[in-house]
C-alpha cells in the first residue's frame, strides 16, 4: 500500500520565483569537479611532457656524447690499426684510416668535449683524453714517421714499448669511464623520465577516472531527469487530455465514462468504475468499463469495502493481491480477474467528490498511481462543477416548476373563479327570467282571474250541456251494447226455437207418414225453406258480429286453386243453368295452382261474390277470373252484366244492414249482410274487394289476397269504395336511414288522457295500423319514428305503455329500451317490443314486458296491448326471498313489504325451488350459503330449467367473493350485494328497480322466447368465445346474448388471463375489451399474434374509444375486426358470425 | 376586429389539432385556452397562433409539447380532505355492498388522487376487491401517474391532507423515500389502470360505483360538461357515486336531475 495525495497545503502559499540559476546547484557543482579535474590533468600532462621532452633531450644528448666517445675510441682505434696496418705492411694505403682518425680526432674530441656538460669530471677526461689522443697520436707519428724513415723496427720497437698501448688503454679507460658516466647519467635519467612518466600515468588515470565519475554521475542525473521529465510529460499530457475530453461534458454519467474510456486507454486498465457522492451519504455509481454490472453495487457507503475505505479515509488504495471474484473484468468472452486495483477518492478542498476504481492486468507503478492522483482532482473539479451545476439546474427546473405549478394553479383558480362567474351568470339570468315570467304570471293572472269567471259561467252551462250530453252518450252507449247483446241473445234466442222449427218443418215437408197433400207438403217446404233463409240471415248477423268483434280465427292451409274453382263450379252451375245465364269459371295462365290461406274464409267470399252476382243478373253472363294480382296477390274477379250499381250507393253496399236501394231486397231476396261479411272476411284474409261498376252495365267485384297468407297480413283499412281502394298490407319494417315524419297523430288533441300508447315505429303504414288498433283499445296514439325523439316524448308524455320497432332511423331501439330502462323517470314505462329482427333474449334481458316478430297478426297486436294495458293496473309483484336466517329472512321482508309487494320467504333451496315450481315470482332474492346447498346450485338448476331462466336474481351475502365467484354469479345475476352495513338499503334500491320492469305475465312469453332460443344459430353452436373483459356488466349481457345462440363463453378478466387462455387451443373467437388492468387489450391483441399457433383465431376488439385512430390501432395489434362501446347487440352477433371460423 | 381574428386562429388551431391528432380541444372553456395558448406562444416563441398552428401541425413532438401547456395538471393527494373524509364515512361503506367495486378517476392528471383512492380503499379494506381506473388525455401526466414517485417536498403536504382526511395510520407507511423523491407501493398501483381516454370523444368503458372527476369539468364548455356528466351517468348503476370538484356543479346540465346530492358541501352525488 503507498500513501500520497495529501497535498502541500503550503504549496499554494510560497510565492513561486522564477529560479535565475542556469544549472542545478548540484550539476554546477560537479561540472565544476570535471572543470577542475580536466585542469589539473592538462597540467601535470603538460609538465611531464615538458620534463620528458627535457629528458629526452638531455638522453639524446647523454647518447650523442657516448656515441661521440665511441666514435672518439673508434678514431683512436682507426688511427692506431692504420698504424699497424702500415707499420707491418709499409702500405701507405694502410695509412689511410690513420690518416682519417688524425684528421678527425681533434674535432671529434672537440665536438665531444662541446657535448659535454659542464661536469668538471668529464671535462676533465675529455682533457686527459685529448692528452692521450695528443700523446698517443704523437707517438704514432713518431713510429710512422720511424718507419717511413724506414726504421721499420725501431718503429715496432716503439710500438713494443707499450707506450702507445698505455696510452691506448689509458685512452680507453678513460673513455669507458667517460661513457661508464654518461651511461649512468643516461640511466638517472631515463629512470627520472621514467618516474615522471609513472606520474603522469598516475595522473592522466587519475583525472581520466575523476572525469568518467563525474561523466558517469552526470549521466546518472541526465538520465533521471530526462525518466522524470518524461514523467512528468506523460502525466501532463494524461491530464491535458482528460481535462481536453472533460471539457464540454457536464453531466455526471458523461463524466465518469469519460474519465474511465480515458483512464482505461491510458493506463491500460481492463476494468472501472466511478462513484460520485451524491445527495446524503450515499455513492452512487455514474459510469462502468468493462463491468459487470451485477457484481458492483449502484450504491455505496463510506467506510463499506474498499472504495468506500477509500472515500472515507480520502486516501487511494492500492491492492495488489484482487481478491477472487473481485471486480471481474467482464467481456462477452467471459469474466477474467484483475492483476491490480487502483482505488482513489476524487478530493478537492478536502472534500471527497466521489471514487474511482480501476483494476489493471499489470503491476502499478508510481507514475500511474500519481497520474490517477492528480486525475481524480480534476475529475473531483469536474464533478463537483457538474454537481453544482446540476444543482443549479435542479434549482432553475425547481424554480421552474414551481412557477408552472403556480401557473397552473392560477389557471385553476381563473378557471373556476369562471366557472363559478358562469354560473353566477346563469344564475342571474335564470333569476331575470323568473322575474320576467313572475310579473308576466301576475299580469296573466288578473286576466285569469277574469277568465275563470267568465269560464266558470261558461263552466256552469257546459256542465249542464255535458250532463245531458253524457246522459245521451250513455244512453246510446247503454243502446248499443244493448243492441249487441240484443243480436247475440236474439240470435241465441232465435236460432235456438228455429232449431227445433226447422227439423219439424223438414219432418212435416219429408212427409213420411204420407198422412199430407201436396198442398201441406209444399206448405212446409215453404216453412223450410223460410226458415233456412232465417237461419241464414241469423248466422249472417252472427258472423258478421263475431268479425266485428275480432273473434275469427284464420286457419291458413294450402288450397288447389283448380280444386276450389270445381267446388264453385258445382255449386252454382245449376243456379245459373236455372236462371239461363252463362256461368264462367276460369283460371288464368299466370294465376298461382296454389295458395295458403283459409280455405273456408275464401270460399265463402267467393259464393257470396257469384251468388250476389247471379242475383243481380237476369241474363247475359256471369263470370269468374283468377288471376296474378298486383303485389304477388292473386286476384278473383266476379263480373256481371246486371243492374249494376250506381257509384253514389257503392259506397254504402258494403254497410251492414243496406242495400244500393231499399227496394232491392225486397226484390232480390237476401239479408244485405253478404257483402259487409265478405268485406271483413277479405281484411282478416290480408286482402281487399274492389269494386267496379256502372248501373245497367253490370259490376266487377274484385278479391284480392295474398298468395301466402300470414298473420299479420291484414289490411287495417276499411275498403272505400269511391277510390280505388289500395290500403296497403303493412311491410315489415325495413331500415330506412333517414328520417321520416311521424303520420298525425293524438299529441295535441287528447281524448283519453290516462291511456296513451308511444308507437315508435319508422314505416309510417305499419304505424297507422298500430294507431288504429290503438284507437279501437280506447287508447290515444303518439307516433314518433326516432329514438331520441321518442325518448323525449316518453319523458313529456309519460305514456301507458311504448311499442317499440328495433330497426330505427337514429339508433336500434334496444339501445332505445336501454336508455329508457336507465332513466329514472320513464323506466316504469312497460315497452313492448315489435321487429322484424329477433332480439328477444336481449330485451328482454334489458326489461321489455314483449317481443312481437313482425309480420306480426293484429291479435298479436292486440295482445300485445293489452299486456301494456295490464301493466297500467298495478299488481302485486312477487318476489322470493331464500335466506336461512330467520331474523335476517324477516327483516328483509319487511324492508322490501310494500303495498304492491308479495313476498314469500323460505329457508332452503328445495323450498325455493319447490316454490318456484310452484308460482312465477317476479323477482329471486337469495343468499349464497344455505343449509342444503349452495346458492349456486339453485341458481344454476333455475338456469337449467328453462322456464325460469328469466327470472331476475338478486345475490345477497354475507360472504366476500372471489372475482372469480363473481364471475361465475354474474351469469345469473346482475346485481350482487355483499352484506353491511349499507346494504339493506341497497337491496331496497335494486329490488325496486327490478320490479319495475317485471311482467305482468311472463309464463307464456318465457315459453316462447325459450322456444326461440332453442333455434340455435347453428355458426354458434358448440363453440367457444373467450370474452376478454373486466366490465361485469358486459360480461352478464354479452354471456346472456351469445349463450343461448349455443356458444361457450369462457371469461377472462384481464390480457393476461386472456392470452393465457388461448394456450390451450380450443378458443373459436376472442372478444377483447381494450381497456384491462394487468395488460390491457392491444398488448395481448399483440402478444397472442405473435404466436405462431393462434395466428388465425379471429380476434374482435372492444373499446370505448372513439376515434378512427383508435380503430386503426386495433386492427394494426392484429384484431381482426373492432366493435365500439357501448356494444350494439346485432352488431355484435353479426361480427361473431362473419368472424367465427366456418 | 384582432379580437374575432385570434379567436378565428383559436378554432382553426383546434380544429386542426383535432383532425391530425384526434385530441379534441374544441368544446374547452375558451377563456382559459386562450391563456395556455398564449404560453404556449411564449413556449415555442410563435408570434401568432397560426404560426404555433403551423408548428405543430408539422411537429409531433412541439404537439406533444403544447399538450404539456393545453391540459392544466394541478393535482395532490387527498386533496380537498374534507371529501376524502366524505367517501370514506359515507360512500365507501355502500361500495363495500359490491361484490368488486371500480372507481373511474376521470382526469388523472399525475395520479396522485387515484392513488389517494388506493389508500383509503386500503384502509378500509376493500382494495383487494377493488379497481381504479384512471384516465386522463396526457399521455405524459400517465406516464408520471403509472411511475408513482413524487417529490419529496410534496410529500409533507399530502401527509397533512391524508390525516385531515382520516388516515388511518401514517402516509410514510406507503411509500419509500431515496434521493429527494418517494415512490409509492407497488401493490396499491396494482390496482389501477392507468389509461388514455377523453371525455370528449370517447365512450364509456365499464360500469364502475364511483366516479371522482374533480376539477377537470370546470375546464370544459357547457356543451362538453354536459357530455361528461352523460358518460359519467352511463358508466354508474343506478345509485351510483359521482364526485365532482368544489366548484363545479351539476345545476346546469341536462343530467342534472338525473343525480340527487348526497353530500352537498363535498359535491358528492348519487345517481338516481
Amino acid at each position: 500500500m503507498n500513501m500520497t495525495g495529501q497535498p502541500d497545503p503550503h504549496s499554494m502559499d510560497r510565492p513561486h520565483r522564477r529560479s535565475t540559476a542556469l544549472l542545478p546547484p548540484g550539476t554546477l557543482a560537479g561540472l565544476l569537479v570535471a572543470a577542475v579535474a580536466a585542469l589539473l590533468v592538462a597540467i601535470v600532462s603538460a609538465q611531464s611532457s615538458d620534463s620528458r621532452a627535457v629528458t629526452v633531450r638531455q638522453l639524446t644528448h647523454i647518447v650523442q656524447v657516448i656515441d661521440q666517445a665511441q666514435q672518439v675510441v673508434t678514431t683512436m682505434k682507426d688511427a692506431e690499426s692504420g698504424q699497424r696496418g702500415f707499420l707491418l705492411t709499409g702500405d701507405t694505403a694502410y695509412l689511410e684510416p690513420y690518416t682519417a682518425a688524425r684528421s678527425r680526432y681533434a674535432s671529434e674530441l672537440q665536438e665531444l668535449r662541446a657535448l659535454l656538460p659542464s661536469d668538471p669530471q668529464q671535462r676533465q677526461r675529455i682533457d686527459q683524453l685529448t692528452e692521450l689522443a695528443t700523446a698517443k697520436f704523437a707517438e704514432l707519428e713518431e713510429s710512422i714517421a720511424l718507419h717511413r724513415a724506414g726504421k721499420a723496427d725501431e718503429a715496432l720497437a716503439l710500438v713494443r714499448s707499450d707506450r702507445g698501448k698505455v696510452i691506448m688503454d689509458r685512452f680507453r679507460v678513460i673513455a669507458t669511464e667517460l661513457e661508464r658516466d654518461e651511461r649512468a647519467r643516461f640511466d638517472a635519467r631515463r629512470a627520472a623520465w621514467e618516474a615522471e612518466a609513472g606520474t603522469q600515468r598516475v595522473v592522466t588515470w587519475g583525472g581520466t577516472a575523476i572525469l568518467l565519475v563525474l561523466i558517469l554521475g552526470a549521466g546518472v542525473l541526465a538520465s533521471r531527469d530526462y525518466r522524470l521529465r518524461e514523467r512528468m510529460s506523460w502525466i501532463r499530457t494524461g491530464e491535458n487530455l482528460l481535462s481536453s475530453r472533460l471539457q464540454g461534458e457536464q453531466r455526471l454519467e458523461g463524466l465518469g465514462e469519460r474519465v474511465l474510456s480515458f483512464l482505461a486507454h491510458y493506463l491500460g486498465a481492463k476494468v472501472g468504475a466511478v462513484y460520485v457522492h451524491g445527495d446524503g451519504e450515499y455513492y452512487r455509481r455514474v459510469a462502468g468499463h468493462g463491468l459487470d454490472a451485477t457484481t458492483l453495487a449502484e450504491h455505496m457507503r463510506p467506510g463499506e469495502g474498499l472504495l468506500g475505505q477509500a472515500a472515507k479515509e480520502g486516501r487511494s488504495i492500492r491492492l495488489t493481491d484482487v481478491p477472487e471474484g473481485y471486480l471481474p473484468i467482464s467481456s462477452a468472452l467471459g469474466k477474467a480477474k484483475p492483476r491490480e486495483l487502483l482505488v482513489a477518492p476524487a478530493i478537492v478542498d478536502g472534500e471527497v467528490h466521489g471514487v474511482i476504481e480501476l483494476g489493471l492486468p499489470r503491476r502499478v507503478d508510481d507514475a500511474d498511481q500519481e497520474l490517477l492522483d492528480r486525475v481524480t482532482e480534476t475529475l473531483a473539479i469536474a464533478i463537483r462543477s457538474a454537481r453544482e451545476r446540476e444543482r443549479r439546474e435542479e434549482l432553475l427546473d425547481e424554480t421552474q416548476r414551481q412557477a408552472e405549478e403556480l401557473q397552473a394553479q392560477q389557471e385553476e383558480l381563473r378557471v373556476s373563479n369562471e366557472e363559478l362567474e358562469e354560473q353566477g351568470r346563469a344564475l342571474r339570468e335564470s333569476q331575470a327570467r323568473l322575474e320576467d315570467q313572475h310579473s308576466e304570471l301576475e299580469a296573466t293572472n288578473t286576466q285569469l282571474e277574469e277568465q275563470t269567471q267568465r269560464l266558470e259561467r261558461q263552466k256552469r252551462e257546459l256542465v249542464h250541456a255535458q250532463e245531458a250530453i253524457s246522459k245521451n252518450a250513455e244512453a246510446l252507449e247503454r243502446t248499443n251494447r244493448y243492441k249487441s247483446e240484443f243480436l247475440a241473445n236474439m240470435s241465441h234466442e232465435l236460432r235456438t226455437p228455429l232449431n227445433s222449427s226447422l227439423i219439424l218443418a223438414k219432418l212435416l215437408a219429408d212427409n213420411a207418414p204420407g198422412n199430407m197433400d201436396d198442398e201441406q207438403v209444399r206448405y212446409a217446404r215453404t216453412i223450410h225453406a223460410s226458415n233456412n233463409d232465417l237461419l241464414t240471415l241469423i248466422n249472417d248477423i252472427l258472423d258478421l258480429s263475431k268479425i266485428e268483434a275480432g273473434q275469427v280465427e284464420i286457419a291458413a292451409e294450402p288450397v288447389n286453386v283448380e280444386e276450389l274453382l270445381a267446388q264453385l263450379r258445382a255449386t252454382f252451375e245449376p243456379v245459373a243453368e236455372h236462371k239461363k245465364v252463362e256461368l264462367r269459371i276460369e283460371r288464368a295462365l299466370n294465376a298461382p295452382a296454389t295458395i295458403t290461406t283459409d280455405r273456408q274464409r275464401l270460399q265463402q267470399v267467393l259464393r257470396n261474390l257469384l251468388s250476389n252476382a247471379l242475383k243481380f243478373t237476369d241474363r247475359g253472363e256471369v263470370s269468374m277470373r283468377v288471376a296474378q294480382g298486383r303485389d304477388g296477390q292473386v286476384a278473383f274477379s266476379v263480373s256481371d252484366t246486371g243492374i249494376g250499381i250506381p257509384p253514389e250507393q257503392q259506397e254504402v253496399i258494403f254497410e251492414a244492414f243496406r242495400q244500393a236501394d231499399g227496394t232491392t231486397s225486397r226484390k232480390y231476396g237476401g239479408t244485405g249482410l253478404g257483402l259487409s261479411i265478405s268485406r271483413e272476411l277479405a281484411r282478416l284474409l290480408g286482402g281487399q274487394i274492389r269494386l267496379e261498376s256502372a248501373p245497367g252495365k253490370g259490376s266487377t267485384f274484385t278479391l284480392e289476397i295474398p298468395v301466402h297468407h300470414s298473420k299479420g297480413t291484414h289490411r287495417a283499412v276499411a275498403v272505400a269504395p269511391a277510390a280505388p281502394m289500395t290500403a296497403q298490407a303493412p311491410r315489415p319494417a325495413n331500415k330506412p336511414r333517414a328520417a321520416v315524419p311521424h303520420i298525425e297523430d293524438d299529441r295535441n288533441e287528447r281524448s283519453n288522457p290516462e291511456r296513451l300508447i308511444l308507437v315508435v315505429e319508422d314505416d309510417p303504414h305499419f304505424a297507422r295500423v298500430l294507431y288504429d288498433l290503438a284507437h279501437e283499445l280506447q287508447f290515444d296514439c303518439v307516433h314518433s319514428t326516432s329514438g331520441l325523439e321518442a325518448i323525449e316524448l316518453a319523458r313529456r308524455l309519460k305514456p301507458s305503455g311504448i311499442l317499440l320497432d328495433v330497426g330505427l332511423p337514429d339508433e336500434s331501439g334496444l339501445t332505445v329500451l336501454e336508455r329508457i330502462k336507465r332513466d329514472p323517470a320513464i323506466r316504469h314505462i312497460p315497452v313492448h317490443m315489435v321487429s322484424v329482427e329477433d332480439h328477444t333474449q336481449a330485451a328482454m334481458g334489458m326489461g321489455a314486458v314483449g317481443y312481437a316478430l313482425k309480420p306480426v297478426a293484429r291479435e298479436d297486436l292486440v295482445k300485445a296491448m293489452r299486456r301494456l294495458e295490464s301493466r297500467l293496473q298495478k299488481r302485486a309483484s312477487k318476489v322470493l326471498v331464500v335466506e336461512d336466517d330467520q331474523v335476517l329472512r324477516d327483516n328483509i321482508a319487511l324492508l322490501l313489504a310494500g303495498d304492491a309487494v308479495e313476498i314469500t320467504t323460505v329457508g332452503t333451496v328445495k323450498e325455493a325451488l319447490a316454490k318456484i315450481g310452484a308460482e312465477a315470482f317476479d323477482c329471486l332474492v337469495t343468499d349464497l350459503q344455505l343449509p342444503d346447498a349452495s346458492g349456486y346450485e339453485l341458481l344454476e338448476s333455475l338456469a337449467a330449467d328453462g322456464r325460469h331462466a328469466m327470472l331476475p336474481v338478486i345475490i345477497y351475502t354475507g360472504r366476500a367473493l372471489t372475482r372469480d365467484e363473481e364471475v361465475r354469479l354474474r351469469r345469473y345475476s346482475k346485481s350482487i350485494i355483499i352484506k353491511g352495513a349499507r346494504s339493506p338499503e341497497r337491496l331496497l334500491d335494486e329490488v325496486t328497480l327490478f320490479l319495475h320492469r317485471v311482467e305482468a305475465n311472463l309464463s307464456e312469453d318465457k315459453r316462447d322466447i325459450l322456444r326461440r332460443v332453442r333455434q340455435r344459430d347453428e355458426v354458434f353452436e358448440g363453440r367457444k368465445i373467450l370474452l376478454a373483459e373486466d366490465d361485469v356488466r358486459n360480461i352478464f349481457a354479452l354471456s346472456r346474448v351469445l349463450e343461448p345462440l349455443g356458444a361457450q363463453m369462457e371469461i377472462a378478466r384481464n390480457g393476461q388471463e386472456a392470452v393465457d387462455r388461448t394456450r390451450k387451443g380450443d378458443i373459436d373467437l376472442v372478444l377483447m375489451d381494450i381497456m384491462m388492468p394487468v395488460k390491457d387489450g392491444l398488448t395481448a391483441i399483440r402478444e397472442i399474434r405473435a404466436r405462431p399457433d393462434v395466428e388465425k383465431l379471429p380476434i374482435i376488439a372492444i373499446t370505448a374509444k372513439a376515434m378512427a385512430d383508435d380503430r386503426r390501432q386495433c386492427i394494426e395489434a392484429g384484431a381482426n375486426d373492432y366493435i365500439a362501446k357501448p356494444i350494439d347487440i346485432d352488431q355484435l352477433v353479426s361480427l361473431c358470425r362473419v368472424w367465427m371460423p366456418k | 376586429m384582432d379580437a374575432q381574428v385570434g379567436d378565428l386562429e383559436l378554432r382553426l388551431l383546434l380544429e386542426a389539432v383535432y383532425v391530425r391528432y384526434q385530441h379534441d380541444f374544441r368544446h374547452y372553456a375558451k377563456a382559459s385556452l386562450r391563456r395556455r395558448v398564449r404560453q404556449a406562444m411564449d413556449r415555442f416563441e410563435c408570434p401568432t397562433v397560426s404560426r404555433l398552428q403551423e408548428r405543430v401541425l408539422h411537429d409531433a413532438d412541439a404537439f406533444a409539447g403544447m399538450l404539456q401547456y393545453f391540459t392544466v395538471q394541478v393535482s395532490e393527494m387527498f386533496r380537498d380532505p374534507a371529501y376524502f373524509l366524505a367517501i370514506r364515512e359515507k360512500v365507501v361503506p355502500v361500495l363495500a355492498t359490491y361484490p368488486f367495486v371500480k372507481i373511474w378517476v376521470a382526469g388523472c392528471s399525475y395520479g396522485e388522487e387515484a392513488l389517494s383512492f388506493a389508500i383509503l380503499l386500503h384502509e378500509e379494506g376493500l382494495l383487494e376487491r377493488s379497481l381504479i381506473y384512471a384516465t386522463d388525455i396526457n399521455p405524459e401526466a400517465l406516464r408520471v401517474a403509472q411511475a408513482g414517485v413524487y417529490a419529496l417536498d410534496r410529500i409533507a403536504g399530502f401527509s397533512t391532507a391524508y390525516l385531515r382526511a382520516g388516515g388511518k395510520s401514517s402516509l410514510a407507511d406507503y411509500y419509500t423515500a431515496a434521493y429527494g423523491n418517494a415512490v409509492f407501493e407497488r401493490r396499491l398501483r396494482g390496482q389501477i389502470a392507468y389509461s388514455d381516454h377523453s371525455l370528449a370523444t370517447d365512450n364509456v368503458f365499464s360500469e364502475v360505483e364511483l366516479v371522482s372527476c374533480r376539477n377537470v369539468l370546470i375546464y370544459f364548455d357547457r356543451e362538453l360538461q354536459s357530455r361528461a356528466i352523460g358518460l359519467f351517468h352511463d358508466a354508474l348503476p343506478p345509485r351510483g357515486f359521482l364526485g365532482i370538484g368544489s366548484k363545479e356543479s351539476l345545476r346546469f346540465s341536462p343530467h342534472g336531475d338525473a343525480f340527487e346530492e348526497f353530500e352537498r358541501v363535498e359535491r358528492i352525488y348519487r345517481k338516481r
